[in-house]
């Protein structure tokens, strides 16, 4: 008892003396980076005794803190800044601290999506970007953030369209067949539906859809992590051959709660169509009357000349008297129409106005963290009636329970709406086409208001139903609906500074609800009506009853990943570092479609009628209810180690197997281990450099690694689908339709992947760069190619081909100028990809050549030297006379090439790549006090593209507008040009004829393949901090106003008739609109 | 320890095998056929989706008229420049006949030929009888292409003359070129002689008769010597059909039509008169129904009078009508052959017992009496008139035109006048076929040996 007692007083009189032997430290941190401000949330301890202490700083960068009063030192750290140490005077107990950025390098952890990596011991090509509207302006979705910030990652816009994605591609194309997406991973879960679908027809680009990444809003991500060589994608396996994007979201940071308010305005002004050079009223009538002379006949009667001239039964007179020939009530309504110009940009474009508003709540303590946020978006097209937007809502929370368990979980919940337009085969209903399409003289109007239908409009089929575009506007109706929720569920056991078991479960639920609607009164309806006519009971009609039709596909994608990883590390003797960590994965993709289609429909009474099919046949042809259902399941097993000497020789090691399963495929074949071994030399760390003080840093790194994929739709057997049918009516019968072509030699395709890469630092950081060199060797490629039909099939899939991507990555970041209350940086990075087919299997019977020797975006053309005497194409043969068609293919009476195959192959000339061989972005940023001013230009140079001919020589259709190439034809009058006259069969070019009309080889000519450079200013944009004397006394922490405009000009190569460069293969495309963008930042 | 060194591969043995059976997915409706049934299934698919081409060689005869005025202009989009003979450059709406589709399904009869071993679940009579359907689909597959995109048989040099490509291998990486028009018949000849070995079943039940079973061995073999112009062949193989399937359908007193797949005529009923020809155009000519004569059940029982000039047809239009061979063309064959060979009075009976099924008794007696009274070549062409009324829109009458005297039709279409030269009797391989393999278009004649 007393022995307890003495205990006792002993402690109280050892913890008062303590009590009084303390100091009081208090002080200040500052910001470094953004001048006279406040740093929030710093760390700042007694350093690493066992009796550590530590405080965090308050809201305007306070700290007070007590310790021991032989405390020298205190620590002030900060995440992202170099660690400050403090120097305790005996007498001052109150300091001024500055923080700056660390040397990024160096102190930062990199997240793989498995694993978080010290860049000290990183041996892997990996590219970092941070996500703020600073460094990559307003953007709608994190694609697009991307854009001109990672060397060796090109961003390619196909549509200016709301919400369309955009193309990536990481170090070039790896793959031809199927996904050439890079792998998408949300917080260490790989995200499923990120492949955009190949457009097989360049109106498939109105199809609307949405990739998961889509919904994710930019302003809950705080980083992304661009993977890009083998050493860094190994572990994600097969699905990681094209690159991974692993995103970070945001989390909350230790301190009070911290609320943040942003708010964007947009504006964009309509597309100027000017540059598409189509005909004026004045232009069209002229072609049309000069056309009417000429024995060209294809669709004589179209046109609004031709139109008059039928209405008044002077269509003949004519054609044999001329002008002078007609009536003076002809000559009068013909020349009307010139008088006529309706500016159907006007009509169909529009100006429009966007917001998107977001807010967030976040803060957190030692034991926990949270964050959530809630973000809206809307953006409607230029296009009138086309429309995305998006509502978010994302929780984030994580919790230490005790010593060794954290656990945390975060849910992201997303809705989006688009809105379109519905498109036929013609594409005549997408307004971007119309409006290159559509009569200059035509107006859509009466004096009424009603509209006229325009006759003129038709797609090959030689009458077509009655067509107004903005009635089709009206009624008709394309909406997509999506989905998404998404929750990750994440343990931690840490047993022990070397020992710790992560394991987190992923749940991704996307649905979406397309509907397409079609009213009684639209083309698209009377366009399905008519198709739908038959005699029944010796009466024709239509089987589809009055009405408009409805049809609404449902679709669900569920997908789970579980994994585990074990992780141990250690340090032997201060020098040897040993990580080791090994896991397994387990994925399960479950998608499920249904389609079901109403006819009859009313939208008001939500009414349908019921189809009477008079045939079991023809009821096979308007399925009114579709359903699918696929299923796929995936384990994977992985481990990586890495052992670091010294702290400057790093080698690391990774492997994986993935098993997957493949239906029809022997057992062996499902796993294939694909690995990487990795190097790093950190330079600076060696004696001989430590003195060097203008250097900051040299490391070397390099890799070697396989990577790998395989078809899981081909098989080596006759695989069929089930389906129940009628041969003879009343007799249900099972079949089994077998229309994919087996393959029985199909085999993995591989890519070997070898990486070097240089980091230098210099001139206090002034200067850094980082150069990485890379060759990929990818073998028994995948592709499909086009079968014999008189194998049965139309195309199967096969390994044809090697191929190789060699190519430099540069990316040089300087802080040019750096004064006290003014900076100029520049970030420069650039690609530069080549990429060759070391060889290919050409099937025997491709009349187009191989590409062995050359870039898989090979075009090929045929050479022409203008026109001969009739102003049909002359081309050039190999011996380098000029032969027309006949000669050249050696036409038969059927305008069919008698040549062989690798004869007609032989005939092309190769023209360019349709691939960026230099892509890049090169940003500026400008600070001056409270200003901040960034400019970020995307280039891509050294592109081809196959455009689309302006007209056809045998189907140009004159009842639609073009541009003015028709003007520069080839007529008896006009002989020096370039562009074909119109043809007509007579018996002496018959075979020629037949060969331009049906074959497509007028699309081939070099005529149609033009060259792509440009550079393009994505962003300028200028923000201001709000000085807080305004703000405090509103309770503000701190606010900020910017103005952006986005897309403001593009310099580039000759894009003359199109819109923009990017789109001008496609003249589907919406075109890519400019926008300017007005911001508020306010945090509270 | 040791309860750890015995866990751990227990463990991971048992996650492994928990991983194949994860993994064991097959995916919906997907399936490799293994069974008799599944076997059947894949033939089964091929009958189903076997192209109408036989019944779109109807717009190209004398059978069909086209009209600016009347005809919609889906179906002029459609079937124009083939009914007025405007191969050169089609407007691009035509439709195309088939070729990919014959290939499909002679790669489903290789398919079966080669695999009849492996399959199980089944007896060997149904074993037998599957690949016995095979031969015939492979067969008749050639038959029709060489029929649709080659010379006529009796108007070229077969032995050197361009035919179509042949396949018989279930090969993807085949590239066949095209093998001569001689060629082709013999294959088709030897299949026959193979189907004959395999066919089991003599007559399938009403709702599988589109199924070829042994009768139809002799009915194709007898067309093909037809068009081969063997006439003692063909008699011989009609006589077997007639031997076996001698009953016709009585159009004095039954409402079925001899084409229907429910007639006794029925021998096969594979190919369905269902297609847009009889549900769209609909437009048969009037002057092909005057070859009619008064009296003739079929006038009025094939056709419907519309107005005072135009007739709708009634042979066709729904899934019902469905016919590749029957036994009135068993009849017409021999008769013919007959004819040819000299035998008048042979031929004349085997028209008896067709003409009694479709006149009205005094017409029948009209007829007999000017039947009998004919000379060779009176009776040959009333023997191929015969056809053409009884055959009609049954996809006969391009064939029987081609391979006899190859007419110069002429039709008239918006003030225009065309004519159905020789050459046209041929029609060119589809643009897509020779795009997508040059070599079958390439033939230099062979010297035969």
């Amino acid at each position: 008892m007393t022995r307890k007692l003495q205990a006792f007083i002993f402690a109280f009189i050892c913890f008062v003396s303590m009590m009084a032997q303390e100091r009081t430290i208090t002080g200040t941190v500052m910001d470094g980076e953004f001048k006279g401000e406040p740093l929030m949330g710093a760390t700042v301890t007694t350093g690493t005794g066992k009796a550590i202490k530590g405080v965090v700083t308050d809201l305007e960068g306070k700290f007070t803190i007590k310790v021991p009063a032989d405390t020298k030192k205190l620590l002030v750290s900060y995440m992202g800044y170099k660690t400050y140490s403090l120097t305790l005077k005996p007498s001052v107990n109150t300091y001024q601290v500055t923080l700056y950025f660390s040397d990024k390098s160096l102190d930062e952890f990199i997240v793989t999506g498995y694993q978080q990596i010290d860049r000290r011991k990183l041996t892997a090509a990996v590219t970092t970007v941070d996500i703020s509207e600073e460094t990559v302006g307003a953007v709608k979705n994190i694609d697009q953030a991307l854009a001109g910030q990672v060397a060796g990652l090109s961003t390619v816009a196909a549509s200016g369209a709301p919400g369309a994605p955009m193309k990536i591609r990481i170090r070039g194309t790896s793959s031809i067949n199927g996904v050439q997406e890079p792998l998408w991973v949300l917080d260490g879960i790989p995200l499923e539906g990120n492949e955009i679908p190949a457009m097989e027809n360049l109106n498939d680009i109105d199809d609307i859809y949405q990739t998961s990444i889509a919904g994710l809003n930019p302003a809950d991500i705080e980083n992304i992590t661009v993977l890009k060589d083998a050493a860094a994608t190994a572990i994600y396996g097969a699905r990681a051959a094209n690159g991974v994007i692993v995103i970070t979201t945001k989390k909350g940071k230790v301190g009070r709660p911290v609320v943040n308010f942003s708010a964007k305005l947009t504006y964009n002004p309509r597309a100027d169509i000017d540059r598409l050079n189509l005909l004026n009223a004045d232009e069209k009538v002229d072609l049309e009357l000069a056309l009417l002379q000429t024995p060209y006949d294809y669709r004589q009667h179209k046109g609004g000349v031709a139109n008059i001239l039928d209405e008044l039964g002077e269509f003949s007179t004519y054609q044999t008297g001329g002008w002078d020939a007609l009536s003076p009530q002809a000559q009068q309504r013909i020349n009307h129409l010139r008088s006529i110009n309706t500016d159907w940009n006007d009509i169909l474009f529009r100006d429009v106005l966007n917001q998107e508003y977001n807010v967030s709540l976040s803060g957190g303590s030692d034991k926990a963290h949270y964050y959530a946020s809630a973000g809206y978006y809307t953006e409607q097209g230029t296009v009138k009636g086309v429309e995305n937007n998006r509502y978010n809502l994302t929780l984030k929370t994580d919790f230490k329970l005790n010593k060794i368990l954290t656990v945390g979980a975060s849910v992201f919940a997303n809705q989006r709406n688009q809105k379109s337009y519905m498109t036929d085969g013609g594409g005549f209903t997408n307004p971007v086409y119309y409006s290159r399409m559509a009569n200059p003289y035509f107006e859509p109007y009466d004096a009424l208001g009603n509209y006229i239908y325009d006759t003129n409009v038709q797609g090959r089929e030689s009458e077509a139903p009655d067509f107004n575009i903005f009635e089709e506007r009206s009624n008709t109706a394309k909406e997509r609906k999506d989905r998404s929720f998404m929750a990750i569920f994440d343990a931690e056991f840490k047993f022990n500074s070397h020992l710790k078991l992560t394991t987190q479960y992923g749940l991704q639920h996307d649905n979406y609800t397309l509907t397409r609607y079609a009213g009684h009164d639209s083309y698209a309806m009377r366009k399905t009506k008519e198709y739908a006519t038959f005699i029944v009971d010796g009466v024709r009609k239509s089987i589809l009853p009055d009405g408009g039709m409805n049809k609404q596909t449902e679709a669900h994608t569920d997908q789970w990943t579980w994994k585990a990883m074990l992780e141990w590390n250690n340090r032997f003797n201060e020098i040897h570092d040993v990580e080791l960590m090994g896991g397994t994965e387990v994925r399960h993709v479950e998608t499920e479609v249904l389609t079901s289609t109403a006819y009859g429909y009313d939208p008001r009474t939500l009414t349908t009628q019921p189809v009477l099919f008079p045939s079991e046949s023809i009821a096979q042809r308007y399925p009114l209810y579709e359903e699918g259902h696929t299923e796929n399941a995936f384990v994977s097993w992985f481990a990586t180690g890495s052992y670091t000497l010294l702290h400057r020789y790093t080698l690391g090691a990774s492997v994986r197997f993935d098993g997957s399963d493949v239906f029809g495929v022997a057992k062996k074949y499902r796993y294939l281990p694909l690995y990487s071994f990795s190097g790093l030399w950190r330079g600076k760390e060696e004696k001989f450099l430590q003195d060097v003080d203008w250097l900051d840093e040299l490391s070397l790194r390099a890799s070697y690694g396989l990577q790998g994929n395989i078809d899981k739709n081909t098989s080596p057997y006759l695989i069929g689908t089930f389906d129940k049918i009628t041969v003879l009516p009343g007799y249900i019968e099972n079949v089994i339709s077998a229309e994919t072509a087996p393959n029985p030699n199909l085999k993995w395709e591989k890519t070997k992947n070898v990486n070097v890469g240089l980091n230098l630092a210099f001139l206090k950081n002034r200067v850094r760069l980082n150069v990485d060199y890379y060759y990929r060797r990818s073998t028994d490629l995948i592709s499909s190619r086009q079968l014999p039909l008189e194998t049965g099939f139309a195309s199967t899939t096969v390994n044809w081909a090697s191929m190789e991507n060699r190519g430099w990555e540069i990316a040089l970041n300087t802080r040019n100028i750096v004064t006290d209350n003014f900076s100029w940086t520049t970030s420069l990075n650039m690609g530069f990809n080549t990429n060759k087919i070391l060889n290919e299997t050409v099937a025997e019977n491709s009349t187009y050549p191989s590409r062995e020797g050359y870039p898989v975006g090979a075009l090929f053309a045929y050479k022409t030297a203008g026109l001969d005497a009739d102003g049909y194409p002359l081309f050039v043969a190999k011996d380098g006379t000029k032969q027309t068609a006949a000669e050249f293919f050696r036409l038969n009476r059927f305008g069919a090439s008698t040549l062989s195959a690798e004869e007609q192959r032989n005939l092309y000339t190769y023209m360019g790549t349709t691939e960026p061989e230099c892509s890049g972005g090169f940003i500026n940023t400008f600070e001056w006090g409270d200003w901040q001013l960034n400019a970020n230009f995307v280039f891509n140079l050294g592109m081809k593209v196959r455009v689309q001919p302006s007209y056809s020589p045998t189907y140009f259709d004159r009842g639609l507008n073009t541009n003015h190439d028709i003007l520069n034809r080839w007529t008896s009058a006009n002989p020096n040009t370039n562009m074909p006259a119109l043809m007509v069969n007579t018996p002496a070019r018959a075979s020629e004829f037949t060969h331009f009309s049906e074959y497509n080889t007028y699309s081939m000519l070099d005529l149609w393949v033009r060259s792509l450079n440009y550079c393009r200013l994505q962003s300028l944009r200028l923000g201001y901090k709000i000085p807080k004397r305004f703000l405090a006394p509103i309770g503000i922490t701190s606010a900020s106003l910017s103005l952006e405009g986005r897309n403001l000009f593009v310099v580039a190569s000759n894009y003359d008739n199109y819109l923009d460069p990017e789109t001008m293969g496609n003249p589907y495309a919406q075109p890519i609109t400019r926008s300017f963008i007005f911001g508020l930042n306010v945090n509270f | 320890m040791k309860i750890k060194t015995l866990i751990i591969p227990i463990l991971a043995a048992l996650v492994l095998v928990a991983c194949d059976d994860f993994l064991d997915i097959t995916p919906t409706g997907k399936v490799i056929a293994k069974t008799g049934d599944e076997y059947r299934a894949l033939l089964t698919y091929e009958y189903k989706y076997f192209p109408k081409d036989r019944y779109m060689t109807t717009v190209r005869t004398d059978e069909v008229i086209m009209d600016k005025s009347k005809s919609s202009s889906t179906d002029l989009d459609a079937y124009l420049d083939l009914w007025r003979w405007k191969d050169d450059n089609p407007s691009p709406t035509t439709t195309y006949f088939s070729w990919r589709t014959y290939y499909h399904s002679i790669y489903i009869a290789n398919y079966i030929i080669e695999h009849q071993e492996e399959i199980t679940d089944a007896t060997a009579d149904e074993i037998s009888q599957l690949v016995g359907e095979a031969y015939m689909m492979r067969a008749y597959c050639h038959f029709l292409l060489v029929n649709l995109y080659a010379e006529p048989f009796t108007h070229c040099n077969p032995a050197v003359t361009r035919g179509v490509p042949m396949q018989l291998q279930a090969d993807v990486n085949a590239m066949p070129g095209s093998s001569s028009v001689e060629a082709i018949y013999q294959q088709v000849l030897a299949d026959l002689a193979q189907a004959e070995q395999y066919l089991k079943v003599d007559k399938w039940e009403e709702g599988k008769n589109y199924r070829f079973n042994k009768s139809s061995v002799q009915a194709l073999r007898a067309r093909t010597y037809l068009y081969m112009g063997r006439w003692q062949d063909a008699l011989d193989a009609a006589d077997a059909v007639i031997a076996a399937h001698g009953e016709l359908e009585d159009l004095n007193s039954s409402a079925v039509l001899p084409n229907s797949f429910k007639s006794v005529e029925n021998i096969v009923a594979l190919e369905r008169f269902s297609s847009n020809l009889f549900t769209v155009i609909n437009m048969p000519s009037p002057d092909f129904i005057s070859m009619y004569r008064s009296g003739d059940q079929r006038r009025t029982k094939f056709f419907k009078r519309v107005t005072s000039s135009s007739y709708a047809l009634q042979k066709g239009g729904n899934d019902e009508y469905a016919s590749t061979f029957r036994t009135s063309e068993a009849y017409l064959t021999a008769a013919e052959a007959a004819a040819r060979l000299g035998h008048l009075e042979d031929a004349v009976d085997y028209l008896i017992p067709l003409m009694e099924k479709r006149l009205n008794a005094s017409a029948y007696q009209a007829t007999m009496e000017l039947v009998e009274a004919m000379d060779q070549d009176a009776l040959i062409q009333e023997i191929l008139d015969e056809r053409a009324r009884e055959l009609a829109f049954e996809g006969h009458r391009w064939n029987d035109l081609r391979r006899t005297t190859q007419p110069e039709l002429t039709r008239t279409y918006d003030g225009e006048v065309y004519t159905l030269v020789a050459d046209r009797y041929t029609m060119r391989f589809p643009t897509g076929a020779v795009e997508a393999n040059p070599e079958i278009e390439r033939w230099e004649p062979q010297v035969s040996e």
